[in-house]
């Protein structure tokens, strides 16, 4: 093979290499904006305004309200858990239709998701939307006009009631997706289910909210799982090896370990 | 080689007086020339991000992570470069450090011998050949790499090259050179059979 001919197979077998399909214009458009915007609201803040809980009773109303959320979101997540048990126990063996495909192949088990545990799934999506649409608001708004200690306090804490909804919501998407791998199947629905909260995430971490070192190496570290789950489940295929990384990154960082000692997850909810 | 992306000179001095009056009006904080300006850029620096990344989410997170830091970063453009060159100098930058994280984070590569057969058939080569070729050019250096997917694979030119990259148009053509002759020696052995 000379090189003018090497260059031509060259030529011809590289045009196809990583092929762009459709350029998703609008959605990048879109994460541009959010991004941008809580990069603007992520101005810091001078020391006098950052939040200190001891002016909690201020804060009384708001907090008793985060609670209530975070609770109800705790109690979703450890129904989650829990309703995959049952899951697994109600794997029948398909019936076989015919002697012919009864003898040629061994059978698989089907998997019946129960009603109840869609219906679960799909309450907490709706609740990762409000997360998501709140953490937006609060990017879009940027601070105040007319900054005060009380305008910021408010926001602060505000970002805080949002991000800890987002950390339940991911604790429960986490779950309910290592769930359905143990059974050796993918969930679709929990692939927009992790886009929303990898967008969350994204967000969150360029808001104030990250500012503190802790939670932002917990956003960090829900980011690269996240990402890792959302690309795993739009593939909509089982791979073992990907699965072992994905379980790998949860384990090394310890992300569910720190998701569940977070200040504010020991209320004894649903216990 | 397809060439759509070769730009002539004429098309360069239209193209940095459009950028020079989209950039002054982004500057004064005009959101549709901001939409305008990307508008005008991204599928070009899209396309480069997915040729790199071999990944349609991670080309969408360096597309958009070059936008954002190009916006944030607007007053600092000097106009040496075409924006587009710009953005591009930009786009490679952020691949680079993200297919390293990336790596980092896989904690492994594909060795060639595991990469799938490609369905796809082309002129002259095998779905095995073609394969090889995938993987041999995702195997190429951190400095080969970028200069063979731009200039083999997308049609930029040396000069665009060097200017996205930094680097003089000699190393360019030399980066290219030694990508090739790479690409050469990985599929000396295998393509025998297939290209003879």
């Amino acid at each position: 093979m000379n090189d003018d001919n090497f260059d031509e197979l060259l030529a011809q077998g590289v045009r196809d290499y990583n092929a762009p399909g459709a350029i998703p214009r609008e959605e990048i458009w879109e994460r541009i904006q959010a991004v941008r915007a809580a990069r603007r609201a992520a101005t810091p803040l001078p020391p006098s305004v950052k939040p200190r809980m001891r002016r909690a009773p201020v804060w009384l109303g708001t907090a008793v309200a985060a609670t209530v959320m975070l609770s109800v979101g705790v109690a979703i997540g450890r129904r989650v858990e829990r309703s995959h048990a049952p899951v697994v126990a109600s794997v029948q063996p398909v019936v076989p239709k015919t002697e012919a495909t009864s003898a040629s192949a061994p059978q698989a088990p089907v998997v019946s998701t129960t009603p109840d545990r869609d219906s679960i799934v799909t309450a907490i999506q709706h609740e990762t939307q409000h997360t998501a649409r709140r953490a937006r608001e609060l990017a879009s708004a940027g601070p105040a006009p007319s900054p005060s200690r009380a305008a910021d306090d408010n926001r602060v804490l505000a970002y805080q009631l949002v991000v800890m909804q987002h950390l339940v919501g991911s604790e429960a998407m986490i779950t309910a997706f290592r769930s359905s791998a143990r059974r050796g199947s993918v969930d679709t629905q929990i692939a927009s289910w992790s886009r929303d909260l990898l967008n969350t995430t994204r967000l969150l971490e360029t808001s104030p909210a990250a500012q503190d070192p802790t939670m932002r190496r917990l956003l960090e570290d829900l980011d690269l799982v996240i990402s890792q789950i959302a690309q795993y489940t739009t593939r909509g295929q089982v791979n073992t090896d990907d699965l072992e990384l994905i379980e790998q990154s949860i384990d090394k960082r310890g992300v569910m370990q720190k998701l569940r000692t977070l200040p504010g997850r020991n209320a004894p909810v649903g216990t | 080689m397809s060439r759509v992306w070769f730009r002539t000179e004429a098309v360069t001095d239209t193209s940095r007086l459009h950028d020079r009056q989209l950039i002054t009006r982004c500057l004064a904080g005009d959101t549709l020339a901001e939409r305008a300006l990307y508008d005008a850029h991204v599928e070009r620096v899209y396309r480069l991000m997915h040729r790199m990344a071999g990944d349609a989410d991670l080309a969408a997170d360096f597309t958009q992570e070059t936008f954002i830091r190009a916006f944030e970063r607007l007053e600092q453009y000097r106009g040496d470069s075409s924006l587009g060159t710009w953005l591009h100098t930009i786009a490679v930058s952020v691949a680079l450090n993200g297919m390293r994280k990336v790596k980092r984070l896989r904690g492994r590569t594909e060795a060639i011998d595991s990469v799938p057969e490609i369905a796809i058939q082309p002129l002259g080569l095998t779905g095995d050949l073609r394969a090889r070729l995938y993987a041999a050019v995702d195997a190429l250096s951190e400095k080969l790499r970028p200069v063979f997917v731009m200039h083999d694979v997308e049609g930029y030119t040396h000069d665009e090259i060097a200017t996205t990259l930094g680097i003089p148009v000699g190393t360019s053509k030399a980066r290219l050179f030694d990508a090739r002759a790479k690409l050469r020696l990985a599929l000396a052995a295998f393509a025998g059979d297939h290209i003879a």
